[in-house]
């Protein structure tokens, strides 16, 4: 056991998928965040095919990975925190979801689950699969639209 | 920079197969029928000349793709150079004539389809579907759903099934080849049919088998090293495809005589492969088996590539606002462009059903291509031609300008050798685009054509003709009021001015930060190494106090070894109206000595000018002295603004000789500009000591230019006037544009 453990919250890393998910997973972690004295690491992963042309243009996805960064810039605004945003490109989102943490040092990766019900939402599921079972830090999942209560939870 | 080398991951081979697998497809699986009955075995020849045409286009798409590596390809290009108006023609061509062709090539998946499983016509009372056109339909929606999920995996296969294709094609012409006797040939241009005569329309029937070449450049901004792996690649396909065309051709017509390859219900393809493959391998199901194979994935991958590089074209037409944000929505789960591919797989189903004949809509949709090619050589003579700054191609086409205007002669004309419908057709398309420029674009768009720039700029020079052309043209929409920004003291007052005149405009606000960097740096090891926190801060700011204000707002941070004569260069790059900038000792760096070329930008000025003294801006009390004339209007515009928005009490100040003609012209000047509730003051004698006088009770003074070139006398360091100095509130000074009168002048 290490003799210094930090707060989950001190300096967490939120994967953000779109502007939806920015403003769910913003409004339930930030003020957990502020109560902990943290500050936010935000992640947006452009997925690359790798060789072969995407599905969408990357100035195209540039441009709402600009939108859900405002989202959470603002919301760390009123939240009173600072906020740091890291835009990546990947042909593996899990992986680079989990290289964002390890870089930023990040105390947890902490994220609202997307529905994922579906049975063509493959995709995401995989990436939440990938950062329970592969993460080497806590991952904090926290449920979508209840009272910002700011109780910390170390 | 590690995202920017991860964000371009299209290698040369992964790049040259987006061409080559659009290209192969429909047009040798399903044509050869047809384009044997129209010129016999010389329609090998066709093909040769079909690809000799492209080649040229090819080179210049090659040139435009390596200065300007965007999404969208040819429509950007046309767009940036020729201005929204072609932008819209091409845009709304190219992305019309992608949906025809790929109603075309899943019509040949369709024929594939149904020779190796049963598929039932469908008859629904007010239509009745052909099998084909069910199995199209079918295919169709396939397509159109993958990319609307967008599996990045499809990419991918992309690849493995051109190589495929490459392979299948390659094996038939050996084997053919085996089987070949050259005497089967003659006579090679059948006099029946017209002789030679016959090549060139045989050309215009199979041009659709070259529609993909230009694709490549849709994908620019994901190609990896694209100085060198674009021309490689779209030159590259287009040579790949024209030799292999022309090769199938020639070995099938020695096969078969071509009496019979295009007698009614004949299929060259599968007969021919059938027959090579019996006597050389004795596997002849085999071979038809694999050429229905070939067929299927050529199609399907033909049609895949159409469908993304539509929705390409989309996006680069959203950005530049020539259609609206919400077709280029992307969707929060698949991340795909999923209301674009929606609204291109309407068409293409809507013409599966609607259009009996696809064949007449392949060729409509070359004919569009082929105006879009057209424009697209055009637009590279404009690049070079109006010597802009920024375009600078790391490849560049080889004898120019010949190859560019025999690309764009020989896209054009290769239009007259297609039947009068088809060219009806895709002109009523063009005229459709038109139409959208003048009714939806227009108002929108703020983009400017490098070519209306290059002929507004040039006022003096060129026709009267041509200058009124290129402003009746000019996108009205958006107005943009931009502010260089240098000094965080400042930034507050300039973008609280700026921003007012935006809002009162429904306008945008656009700051840009002019960094300068010493000249013997580079600017790109500068963009690496310039630690950019300074200004990313006062930008930021910017950005807080305009959203204080609620106004829109875009920053910019520009790179120069100037930094005075970038604002203007950075004017030009933004689309900018107005232009609102502080003046002082540190404001803007002192300016260099290019004074001459200063004095032609500031001679033909293409946007209004605010230079604001700043000693506090305080907009309380206004002081506008006028005695008429245009600069004088956009003083009182501005009054009015501040009076809107900032609460400012304006006075206007007219010194005249008699004071009761005085007082009737300000009344009525105050009138006409909707000023005429302001304290109006009339003095007589020394114009400057009377503003003076005034200026010590109110807070800030806006004066307008009274003769030409305020702007060239502030650089040169020479006082304007003395009132400047002399007076102890902010000092406004503005200049209005010259182009712009010109067009008030015209236009009214």
């Amino acid at each position: 056991m290490t003799e210094h453990v930090e707060p989950l919250f001190s300096r967490p890393l939120l994967p953000l998928a779109n502007a939806d998910d920015a403003e769910l997973t913003c409004a339930a972690a930030f003020p957990r965040i502020a109560a902990a004295g943290g500050r936010a690491s935000v992640v947006h992963v452009i997925e690359k095919a790798g060789g072969a042309p995407d599905k969408a243009s990357v100035e195209q996805r540039e441009a709402v990975a600009d939108e859900l960064f405002d989202i959470a810039r603002r919301a760390a605004d009123d939240a009173g925190i600072d906020l740091h945003t890291d835009l990546r490109f990947a042909t593996d989102v899990g992986d680079a979801i989990l290289d964002a943490a390890a870089e930023a040092d990040a105390t947890a990766i902490v994220f609202i689950p997307r529905g994922g019900r579906s049975w063509w939402d493959l995709f995401s599921g995989a990436v939440r699969d990938q950062l329970v079972r592969h993460s080497d830090r806590p991952v904090v999942v926290l449920p979508a639209g209840t009272d910002d209560d700011g109780g910390s939870e170390t | 920079m590690t995202d920017e080398e991860l964000a371009k991951d299209l290698g040369p081979v992964a790049a040259l197969t987006i061409g080559v697998g659009t290209m192969i497809g429909a047009g040798i699986f399903v044509l050869p029928r047809e384009a044997y009955g129209i010129a016999g075995p010389a329609v090998a020849l066709s093909f040769v000349v079909g690809g000799i045409i492209s080649l040229f286009t090819a080179l210049s798409a090659s040139e435009l793709g390596t200065a300007m590596p965007k999404a969208g390809g040819s429509y950007y290009y046309v767009n940036h150079a020729l201005g929204p108006l072609f932008g819209s023609i091409a845009g709304m061509g190219n992305w019309m004539g992608l949906a025809f062709a790929s109603a075309f090539y899943v019509i040949g998946f369709g024929d594939f389809l149904v020779s190796v499983v049963s598929i039932p016509a469908v008859n629904l009372g007010v239509v009745s579907l052909s099998a084909v056109q069910v199995a199209a339909i079918l295919a169709g929606l396939l397509f159109i759903g993958v990319n609307y999920v967008g599996a990045k995996e499809t990419g991918t296969l992309q690849v493995v099934i051109v190589i495929t294709l490459v392979l299948i094609l390659t094996a038939f012409s050996i084997l053919g080849f085996l089987e070949a006797d050259l005497t089967t040939l003659r006579p090679f241009a059948p006099s029946e049919l017209g002789g030679y005569g016959a090549v060139l329309p045989g050309t215009a029937l199979v041009f659709v088998s070259f529609l993909g070449f230009a694709k490549i450049t849709t994908v620019a901004e994901e190609i990896k090293n694209p100085g060198r792996n674009l021309p490689f690649a779209v030159v590259g396909s287009v040579v790949i495809v024209t030799t292999m065309y022309a090769i199938l051709m020639i070995i099938m017509a020695s096969i078969k005589p071509w009496q019979e390859l295009s007698a009614a219900g004949a299929d060259p393809v599968v007969e021919v492969a059938q027959l090579s493959f019996e006597s050389v391998l004795g596997l002849g199901a085999l071979g038809s088996g694999v050429i229905i194979f070939g067929g299927l994935l050529a199609t399907a991958s033909s049609a895949n590539a159409s469908i993304l590089a539509s929705s390409r074209i989309n996006f680069a037409m959203g950005r530049d606002k020539l259609v609206t944000a919400w077709l280029n929505e992307i969707h929060p789960r698949f991340a795909t462009p999923y209301r674009s591919i929606a609204v291109t797989g309407f068409i293409i189903v809507f013409s599966l059903v609607a259009v009996d004949d696809i064949k007449v809509l392949a060729k409509a949709g070359s004919a569009l291509h082929l105006i879009v090619y057209g424009l697209l050589n055009l637009a590279l003579i404009v690049m070079r031609e109006s010597d802009a700054p920024e375009y600078d191609p790391e490849f560049t086409v080889p004898f120019y300008p010949l190859t560019p205007i025999l690309g764009a002669v020989f896209s054009f004309g290769l239009i007259a050798f297609l039947d009068p419908i088809e060219i009806g057709l895709s002109v009523l398309f063009v005229v459709f685009g038109i139409v959208w420029y003048l009714f939806y674009a227009r108002e929108r768009t703020d983009k400017r054509g490098i070519l209306s720039r290059y002929v507004l700029s040039r006022s003096s020079e060129l026709p009267d003709a041509a200058v009124s052309a290129a402003s009746t043209v000019q996108p009205d929409g958006g107005y943009r009021v931009m502010v260089p920004l240098s000094n965080p003291e400042s930034e507050r007052d300039l973008v609280s001015l700026a921003g007012s005149v935006a809002k009162a405009n429904g306008g945008t606000l656009v700051g840009v930060h002019i960094v300068k960097v010493p000249d013997q740096t580079p600017l790109e090891s500068a963009r690496e190494e310039y630690d950019f926190d300074e200004a990313d801060r006062l930008l930021e700011q910017a950005r807080v106090d305009a959203d204080e204000l609620d106004v829109d707002i875009e920053t910019h941070t520009v790179l120069s070894h100037r930094s005075f004569e970038e604002v203007f260069d950075a004017a030009e790059t933004y689309n900018a109206d107005l232009v609102v900038m502080g003046w002082g000792p540190d404001s803007h760096g002192s300016p260099g000595r290019a004074e001459s070329a200063f004095e032609e930008i500031t001679h033909a000025l293409p946007y209004d000018v605010l230079v604001l003294k700043d000693r506090g801006f305080d907009p309380s009390h206004v002081l506008v002295p006028t005695a008429g004339g245009p600069d004088s209007d956009l003083s009182a515009s501005i009054a009015s603004v501040l009076r809107e928005f900032c609460d400012a009490e304006v006075e206007l100040l007219h010194v005249a000789d008699d004071e009761t003609e005085g007082e009737r012209f300000l009344r009525e000047w105050a009138d006409e500009r909707g000023l005429g509730d302001a304290t109006l003051t009339v003095e007589t004698g020394d114009v400057e000591t009377a503003i003076e006088s005034h200026a010590t009770e109110a807070s800030l003074l806006v004066i307008g230019a009274t003769e030409r070139g305020l702007l060239s006398r502030l650089v040169r360091g020479t006082v304007v006037m003395d009132v400047v100095d002399d007076v102890e509130c902010s000092v406004l000074m503005a200049e209005q544009s010259r182009t712009r009168s010109i067009r008030k002048r015209l236009f009214g």
